[in-house]
């Protein structure tokens, strides 16, 4: 369902993505982890049609970027920390607006985006201005943004990251939920913990390329850590050492 | 590029920008109240000033041996009082009565030198121009010194036994022929014209700012380029939103601001009076409708190259003191409107609005300024669609202008409607900066022969070698079928006639004679040429250079629009403007609309050119044979002329050759994919 093909993505002398490749099912949760400056969003850029690869292919319910940005799109719920709500847009208009951009009906519009706001529990600030709202809120507003056209791809970068428990808690079993219902999540997380509760898989990504992936056991193991914490700092730190 | 998406994006952005206090107070309320108030202050500032010289008596210093009877006449007649009396002036009379001014002792000095011969005494009158005081009082007494002067004369013919009236040979009386309304018209026709672009460029700057360097700030920007539109859906519904506010603020504030100069003028100046008429405010909204045009395209460019909100403050002030120095022309009193100052961008805005307020401004003046500035805006709106295309300006990359303008962005084959319309523009102001040179050194033949070759086909090729767009195809360079060939005939032999039967009955019309006139002594001066090079000139050439430039290069890009409306209404308003004044685009555009038409049913260009040689070759042979137009004003030929137009017209219907086309838009698929 998304899939890098040896995308490489080059600012002049800088690398910023190296022949990254991988793929995540229906029903599959990735989670790709890395350091700061990792190119962990320059690879989710380019995922979401964005950024132009400089070399590589992506493609997400088998669209790719070359002449077929819009079907990919289409496809994908797309959340990042750049991805921003408007602060003077309540998070009910917010969800009509982007509904609308994604050519929903405007008869079937009003019920989907009262769904959302139940789903995400969003009822007690959607007509809120979202520069009122609490930094949880704003992002159970976004991630709700990013479901409003039912996609069947969602790349979700860090989306827990500074909520509190209970939002994150909230939001991890929204995402069970999409996978339970066969979308393909890529999930960009610091928070290691969240990685081994909710992917089947994780990619390890340092200096723009891919280190390695597989299930956490996989990685424990070829690393020799017991945890995947461990595992990330054995690899990363080798490569720092290197 | 999708309207209802567009719709939807201008719909959200204005709504986003109303709910910002900044921009709707900078852009309505600042506006609506600094300009009365400025004015009624300044106003009030200026009639009190004027209330208070009227009613205050001027002091005078009076040194050496001015004559009694010469101070009486002043005390009395410029209500003066003499407070300063010295028999003997000072030893340096210029700096005491310099500081006696400044430290308003006294307005000002009538000095006589001592031993001054009897029979005419000199009187020098010290006074400072700088010193508004001093100055005023300087008139009145000057005045009454000039009027006595004159009684004096009087008095001394007649006491010689002469007619006082003899040594007046000239009585001149000046007289100003300025009513109170043309003072005060001229008066705001210097402030109006600065305020206006100050004003637009102000009412959008903060709306630009924020929906692009402000977006990309908080990161609005890139959620929406998540989702399934253009960039140029993104930045038409943007340039949209700004534009809807910049006018809407245009036209609140105009009523503020001729209410405002309504009584500035009559304090700054007694017994002048302003008054905006509808037709005046309509005829001058219209005006500063294109630089609006321009002004908001040039905002966004520059503004979403800025990284933040604050960066997109530095960026876009050289750009407000741009139009401010524009604006500044209105006050400067040898600016005027000519083939040159016409030519320039905002200026020429500047210079309109002041001619249309004192009631210079002809409609070919107006057309001229239209047409350039509506080039410039569209090459503004079509470069600030390509910055919103660049994705390290979207991103707020580094160093974003490398990628904006690099050889590396063209990519595909063939024209578009942005490259199109583009072109058109290039086109228009090349012609205008162009045609000046030409005509001023070269005269009618040059001017034609250059305009022709170098600004409509050698262009036209270039854009297609630039734009790797195909010859052949784009510019429908095949053999019409035998029934377009048919057809082709009928339509050059009625056409022309019908063309010049409805001519004649635009010539009914205010203005229109006037510029027939002027167009038949251009083209009587092509008289001087012999029969075969004025038809290589008026006819042959501008058939083959104007067909391949309008139902070529311009026709070939609006296709690709997907409308075959758009393609033939939008070539012919573009090749209607091109010919200025309001009558002829008017003519030119219904033509164009025949031959845009033609050449997509008969998908070749050679019977467009076949009818654009028959028609001004007709206007040629006409001009020099008038006996020929006679048998035209006959109903029965008129009829005939239309019935065979109606024929051809008819025929040309689908006569094209039957080849298949290539796909001209990737179909986009409505539907959103579910799971």
């Amino acid at each position: 369902m998304i899939e890098a093909r040896g995308v490489s993505k080059r600012y002049g002398e800088v690398v910023a993505a190296s022949e990254v490749s991988f793929t995540v099912g229906r029903g599959e949760v990735v989670g790709l982890l890395g350091p700061n400056g990792a190119g962990k969003t320059t690879v989710l850029r380019m995922l979401a049609g964005v950024l132009t690869p400089t070399a590589g292919e992506v493609r997400i319910a088998g669209h790719g970027t070359e002449g077929e940005a819009f079907e990919l799109k289409r496809a994908l719920g797309f959340l990042t920390g750049d991805t921003a709500l408007y602060q003077r847009l309540t998070p009910r208009e917010v969800l009509r607006y982007f509904g609308r951009l994604h050519e929903i009906p405007e008869a079937a519009l009003g019920a989907r985006v009262e769904a959302l706001v139940a789903r995400f529990r969003l009822s007690e600030f959607a007509d809120r201005p979202c520069g009122k709202l609490s930094a949880g809120q704003k992002q159970r507003a976004n991630i709700a943004r990013a479901f409003v056209h039912d996609p069947p791809a969602l790349i979700l970068d860090e989306p827990t990251t500074a909520l509190d428990v209970v939002t994150g808690r909230f939001l991890l079993e929204a995402f069970r939920e999409a996978r339970a219902a066969g979308k393909a999540i890529l999930f960009s997380t610091h928070v290691l913990g969240d990685a081994e509760a909710l992917c089947d898989r994780v990619i390890l990504l340092h200096r723009g390329r891919v280190l390695d992936q597989g299930t956490v056991a996989e990685i424990c193991a070829r690393a020799g850590a017991r945890t995947l914490t461990d595992a990330f700092l054995a690899r990363v730190g080798d490569e720092v050492a290197a | 590029m999708r309207p209802r998406i567009v719709f939807h994006i201008f719909r959200k952005d204005l709504v986003e920008t109303l709910r910002d206090r900044r921009t709707v107070v900078m852009a309505f309320v600042v506006p609506a109240l600094v300009y009365p108030l400025l004015f009624t202050l300044l106003g009030s500032v200026a009639t009190d000033k004027r209330g208070e010289l009227e009613r205050t008596r001027a002091r005078v210093a009076a040194w050496g041996p001015v004559p009694e009877s010469t101070l009486r006449a002043v005390e009395q007649q410029a209500r003066a009082d003499v407070v300063d009396r010295r028999e003997q002036p000072p030893a340096e009379p210029e700096a005491e009565a310099r500081r006696l001014v400044t430290s308003k002792k006294v307005h000002l000095v009538l000095l006589t030198p001592a031993g001054a011969p009897g029979a005419s005494i000199p009187i020098r009158v010290l006074a400072d121009s700088t010193n508004v005081d001093s100055d005023a009082m300087e008139r009145r007494v000057s005045r009454a010194l000039a009027d006595h002067d004159a009684e004096l004369l009087r008095q001394r013919m007649t006491a010689l036994g002469q007619d006082a009236a003899a040594a007046r040979p000239l009585d001149v009386r000046e007289e100003d022929l300025a009513d109170a309304a043309r003072r005060g018209a001229s008066f705001a026709a210097a402030l109006l014209p600065y305020l206006l672009l100050v004003l637009v460029a102000t009412s959008g700057f903060y709306a630009a700012l924020d929906l692009t360097a402000g977006e990309k700030e908080r990161g609005t920007l890139q959620t929406l380029l998540t989702a399934p539109v253009r960039s140029v859906e993104i930045v038409a519904g943007k340039y949209l939103a700004v534009l809807a506010l910049t006018l809407a603020a245009t036209v609140c504030n105009l009523g503020s601001i001729a209410l405002a100069l309504a009584r500035g003028t009559a304090a700054m100046d007694a017994g002048a009076r302003f008054s905006l008429g509808l037709s005046s405010a309509a005829a001058i909204f219209l005006t500063v409708l294109p630089a609006a045009l321009l002004i908001v395209a040039l905002l966004m460019a520059i503004g979403v190259l800025a990284r933040s909100y604050r960066e997109g403050q530095s960026y876009l002030m050289p750009l407000l003191l741009l139009v401010m120095l524009a604006g500044f022309a209105s006050f400067l009193p040898g600016a005027e409107l000519t083939v040159g100052t016409a030519l320039v961008p905002l200026l020429n805005v500047t210079l309109l609005v002041h001619d249309i307020l004192v009631g210079k401004a002809g409609p070919t003046q107006v057309m001229i300024v239209w047409a350039v500035s509506l080039a410039w805006a569209v090459l503004g709106i079509l470069l600030a669609a390509r910055v919103f295309q660049t994705e390290q300006v979207l991103l707020s990359g580094e160093k974003p202008w490398r990628d904006i303008f690099s050889p590396g962005r063209r990519s595909g084959r063939g024209l578009t409607p942005g490259n199109a319309l583009a072109f058109a523009a290039v086109l228009l102001v090349l012609t205008f900066y162009g045609s000046a040179l030409f005509e001023r050194r070269s005269g009618v033949a040059g001017l034609i022969l250059g305009s022709q070759l170098g600004f409509f086909l050698l262009p036209s090729l270039l854009w297609c070698r630039l734009f790797r767009a195909p010859l052949a195809e784009t510019l429908q360079l095949r053999w019409p079928t035998p029934r377009g060939w048919a057809a082709t005939v009928l339509l050059a032999a009625g056409g022309w006639s019908v063309g010049a039967v409805v001519w004649e009955q635009l010539l009914r019309f205010p203005g229109a004679r006037a510029y027939s006139d002027w167009l038949g002594e251009l083209l009587g001066k092509q008289g001087q040429l012999g029969l075969g090079a004025a038809l290589l000139l008026v006819a042959f050439l501008p058939a083959v250079a104007e067909e391949v430039a309008f139902r070529g290069v311009v026709l070939a890009g609006l296709r690709r629009s997907g409308s075959r409306w758009i393609a033939v209404v939008g070539s012919a308003l573009v090749f209607g403007l091109f010919h200025i004044n309001p009558y002829h685009v008017l003519a030119a555009s219904v033509i164009g609309l025949l031959l845009g038409w033609v050449a997509l049913e008969s998908g070749s260009i050679a019977p467009g050119m076949l009818i654009h040689l028959v028609n001004n070759g007709a206007q040629v042979l006409l001009d020099r044979m008038p006996g020929l137009a006679r048998p035209l004003h006959s109903p029965v030929v008129a009829a005939l002329a239309l019935a065979t137009t109606a024929l051809g017209a008819w025929l040309v219907r689908g006569s094209r050759r039957q080849t298949p086309e290539p796909a001209e838009v990737a179909p986009v698929p409505a539907s959103v994919p579910r799971t």
